[in-house]
């Protein structure tokens, strides 16, 4: 590659800047103007991709519904109500409030898309929980948010699987149904890793909830666990588009939670909405960035080059995915992964394409492996989060992440080499991949 | 008087923000009601929204986020010491405008250019909607002007907190 050449000029631009601590959004529009101009074109053409990307890129308005409908469950009374339900469920279990905090974990990712909303959302309360009259110690306990919210992305709604359809034109209803089994299984290693852990550790065991309780505090719960069933139906009955879906599920959680559980008030409305619109500012600003840049990426052709030179390699698909796993595992812990998601995955769909890998499969495991790079040190925004809401040092803090982490790139793995796992649901819905 | 009177803007911008997520949500309840429940599709639901989605992102990044608040890359500077790291604002900051100076002039005849197409649903031309692309550019313009003013008077350029930057991940 030509060091002097417009592209390397604005791709080292881009770099520079966002080292230099400019947000990466305007890095990438400074840097592509940049490419522009160097290259003799329109520089009006950054404002053109940007307008137009934003404009038709329809799909992505499920970004902003999909974090109202979080908020709006996310209420004291709703969150009570699916804790003592999970705790009915395996409370009674040595290392039982540990095992809590994953189901919960799960339950919520079927109804919020995105990793930090969940740990921001439970975060404070598993933490009061878990470290009541010294049951766990206090990084144990932050390190199990952090790990267990990196499931809520995985299990749909899941906004980084849009961001993949949007970059990947691969259909967001087979990519929601294909993170339902990797969702549970990583779920499935952190709950056998606590019961491993329970036994060596002495963890306590919370009191039974007999089994007459059990319909009651299920009841309780079932509105809130309907939500899911709702946005899934709605997509795969074709009732509505999946933008749509992500604003029924909206819809849905307002009503719950105003009528069935009353925990709505005006002020808690408006911040609710003042939420959703700072997250969708701050990641639009994101997705604006990368329309331009990949229009230089595409003009410049440097997918295609890729997948031609890798194929010229005859590389393996196993061994190209093992290759993109490392690379962006390797990235994961020093990049923030709406990046690695809207400017590294393209450049590698076409070569995972060209090897005749499955564009779901290869969506899921990049998103997984995006996931996990949320908890690496040292660039993990979730480590972040929880050593602030629980008050623990960074390093006993990965100290307690480390098995975990063990296990959930041992899932990774799985994910990545059994593409039937990923694939299976898809395909019984009628994915033909 | 100055940092109230910011104060009250910022919380203006905020209430416009959070009104324009209540209509593209509000757009999308009548839509889908009116096409299930009375089978009569509408289509300018779906163009307000998506309206409302690309001002609300540009309006959003010029008044609402704040610098330390978007996504950002702060390893490095935040083992900087205190010199190196207005030195590196200082070059961040001036990159930024002559770049995104430089294509001010292009930007706006493109945005000009675009009144000869209106919308499919609503007829609002084109150039008005995309005219938040030239607030945009200004806003930041002169939000970096700002930046750059105040590191020049030896001000330490703004600590990003990973915990605030509203990453959707």
């Amino acid at each position: 590659m030509n060091l002097a050449s417009p592209f390397s000029l604005a791709l080292g631009t881009i770099v520079a800047l966002s080292l230099l601590g400019l947000p990466v959004g305007h890095a990438m529009i400074a840097g592509s103007v940049l490419y522009l101009w160097l290259a003799g074109l329109d520089m009006g053409t950054a404002a053109e991709q940007l307008l137009n990307g934003m404009y038709t890129s329809y799909l992505l308005l499920a970004i902003p519904l999909f974090i109202l409908a979080a908020e709006f469950m996310n209420s004291g009374p709703i969150m009570d109500r699916l804790l003592r339900f999970c705790n009915a469920l395996v409370g009674r279990w040595r290392g039982g409030l540990a095992q809590v905090n994953v189901v919960q974990s799960i339950i919520f990712a079927s109804m919020s898309g995105s990793a930090l909303a969940d740990a921001a959302a439970s975060g404070r309360l598993m933490q009061t929980l878990m470290t009541k009259d010294g049951r766990y110690t206090a990084s144990f306990a932050a390190a199990l948010t952090a790990v267990s919210s990196v499931i809520g992305p995985i299990i749909p709604p899941s906004i980084p699987l849009v961001l993949y359809s949007l970059v990947s034109d691969t259909s967001i209803g087979y990519l929601f149904l294909a993170g339902m089994v990797p969702g549970l299984l990583i779920g499935a290693v952190q709950m056998s890793l606590i019961a491993f852990l329970a036994k060596r550790r002495n963890f306590p065991v919370e009191p039974a909830v007999s089994l007459r309780e059990l319909p009651g505090i299920t009841w309780q719960a079932v509105p809130a666990l309907m939500m899911p069933v709702i946005l899934l139906g709605c997509l795969y009955s074709g009732i509505t588009t999946p933008t749509e879906a992500a604003a029924a599920a909206a819809a849905y959680a307002l009503l719950v939670s105003a009528l069935l559980y009353r925990s709505v008030t005006w002020t808690g409305l408006y911040g609710s909405l003042l939420t959703s619109a700072r997250t969708t500012i701050s990641i639009g600003m994101l997705i604006a960035g990368a329309l331009v840049f990949n229009y230089v990426i595409t003009i410049e052709n440097i997918p295609k080059a890729l997948a031609a030179m890798m194929k010229a390699y005859e590389l393996s698909p196993l061994a190209f995915l093992l290759f993109a796993n490392l690379v962006l595992l390797a990235l994961g812990c020093f990049l923030e992964g709406t990046t690695i998601l809207l400017v590294i995955v393209p450049v590698l769909v076409p070569t995972a394409q060209a090897l005749g890998i499955d564009p779901v499969h290869f969506g899921v495991v990049a998103v997984v492996n995006i996931m996990i790079g949320l908890v690496t040190p040292p660039y993990g925004l979730l480590l972040f989060m929880m050593t602030k809401i629980a008050g623990v040092p960074l390093k006993d803090l990965v100290r307690e992440v480390m098995p975990f982490l063990g296990v959930m790139i041992g899932a990774l793995a799985l994910i990545t080499f059994v593409p039937d796992l990923v694939l299976f649901l898809p395909r019984l819905l009628g994915y033909k991949g | 008087m100055m940092r109230k009177a910011a104060a009250w803007l910022r919380r203006r911008a905020e209430n416009v923000a959070a009104a324009m997520v209540a209509v593209m949500f509000f757009a999308f309840v009548v839509q889908i009601v009116f096409r299930y429940f009375f089978n009569f599709p509408v289509g300018w639901t779906s163009e307000l929204s998506v309206v409302m989605w690309l001002w609300l992102v540009l309006w959003g990044a010029s008044f609402v986020v704040k610098e330390r608040e978007e996504i950002r890359f702060d390893l490095l500077s935040e083992s900087a010491g205190r010199r190196t790291r207005i030195a590196m604002g200082f070059v961040a900051a001036t990159s930024l405008l002559v770049l995104y100076g430089a294509s001010l002039p292009a930007t706006y005849k493109y945005v000009t250019f675009m009144k000869v197409e209106s919308s499919s649903y609503l007829k609002i031309r084109m150039d008005w909607l995309f005219s938040i692309y030239l607030v945009f550019v200004v806003a930041i313009l002169a939000r970096y002007l700002w930046i750059l003013w105040r590191l020049l008077r030896g001000g330490e350029p703004d600590q990003a907190e990973a915990t605030q930057a509203s990453s959707a991940l």
